[in-house]
């Protein structure tokens, strides 16, 4: 594996354009890969969340009070039929590494657009500098197939919510890696 | 690409408009590159992705102030996006260390450091306008460190397929990267 992709292989001694691609280049090579969005980016915020901010101070103690009989509510709903709750995971996958790190993966139930969304709970894995995130990946055949979001991790476990946009049966195991390697720290397998 | 895409100035005069189809286009357009901004200014990730709702509700407030005779959409929303990552840093400052009085800082100048970060936001730009099949083997080549010959094993196609999508993927980018944004 080479880790600056060899201008000369991909652009033509002769390519008439060969300057201005080479300065494209360069750009890419500097400019490095653009950040994945966590699930909660992945969507255009709501323009009303512009209005919460100059809400007058009372009105937020009537949104908290309208909040805490809402989830009063929601308990006494949840005690009376609690049985079909929809964040109750319908897989959970367990991960190990050799390092003696591991994970799960609790995996929620699809909804209609196809997510799978889930929550990851890793331990072991060391923190990494500023910037630097571990990548959740779908594998077929041994290989990297479909990303499921990047993340970061703290000393001891770190749980985060992940999503998988995709129809799972065409993958065969899972894997995290350090984001821009291949080299998995954790798998199924 | 088959269609000509709407430029960022004309979906920004729509914004203005509160039409909220062209916010999302301009956020799906802008969202990695207001959240690599952020990330090299602010340096943490829980805050650089509350600065990017506020830098797009900075953007949606704020989107009739946007004049085409005074430059690109693009530059338009750098604009808005780093003055809402300065405001975000004013408001809780990044924890600083102080160096050793003897040590010599090799940190690149304010200058060095706005020309490349005004460099990446245009690079991450330019990325998000390429077909998917371009994307593919530049994101391969470029960020993940695949050979050509581990693309076209990686993505199931000739070889001659990756060297042909890496140059006209090269292309698109230096056109983009030329034109508007």
């Amino acid at each position: 594996m080479s880790t600056v992709p060899p201008f000369d292989e991909i652009v033509d001694g002769a390519d008439p354009e060969r300057v201005r691609l080479r300065t494209t280049h360069d750009l890419l090579l500097s400019a490095g890969p653009p950040p994945e969005l966590p699930p909660s980016l992945e969507a255009a915020p709501a323009q009303q969340s512009q209005v919460i901010a100059i809400l007058p101070r009372r009105r937020y103690t009537a949104i908290a009070a309208v909040a805490l009989a809402a989830c009063a509510l929601f308990g006494v709903g949840y005690a009376i039929g609690g049985r079909d709750v929809p964040n109750e995971p319908v897989r959970t996958i367990a991960m190990t590494g050799d390092s003696g790190a591991t994970a799960s993966i609790a995996l929620l139930a699809a909804d209609a657009a196809g997510n799978w969304p889930m929550s990851l709970e890793v331990s072991g894995l060391p923190p990494l500098p500023k910037g630097k995130t571990y990548s959740l990946w779908l594998t077929r055949g041994g290989k990297l197939a479909e990303s499921c979001g990047t993340f970061a991790v703290a000393a001891g476990t770190t749980k985060v919510p992940l999503n998988a946009p995709y129809r799972l049966k065409r993958f065969d195991g899972w894997v995290i890696v350090r984001t821009g390697t291949k080299v998995p720290l954790l798998s199924t397998a | 690409m088959s269609t000509p895409e709407v430029t960022d100035g004309a979906l920004i005069e729509r914004v203005a408009n509160q039409e909220r189809e062209a916010f999302e286009e301009l956020y799906g357009r802008y969202a990695r590159p207001v959240l690599g901004l952020a990330l090299r200014r602010i340096g943490d990730r829980g805050r650089a992705e509350d600065s990017v709702q506020e830098v797009f509700a900075a953007v949606w407030r704020s989107a009739s102030s946007y004049d085409p005779a005074r430059g690109p959409g693009g530059a338009w929303v750098y604009t808005i996006a780093r003055n809402a990552i300065i405001d975000n840093l004013r408001r809780r400052p990044a924890p600083t260390v102080a160096d050793p009085p003897e040590a010599v800082s090799t940190s690149p100048t304010p200058d060095e450091e706005a020309e490349a970060s005004w460099n990446t936001w245009r690079v991450h730009r330019a990325l998000e306008t390429l077909p998917a099949s371009e994307r593919a083997v530049i994101d391969l080549a470029y960020f993940s460190g695949l050979s050509q010959s581990e693309i076209a094993e990686f993505l199931h196609v000739p070889l001659g397929t990756v060297k042909t999508r890496t140059r006209s993927g090269l292309a698109r980018l230096a056109d983009v990267l030329e034109g508007e944004v």
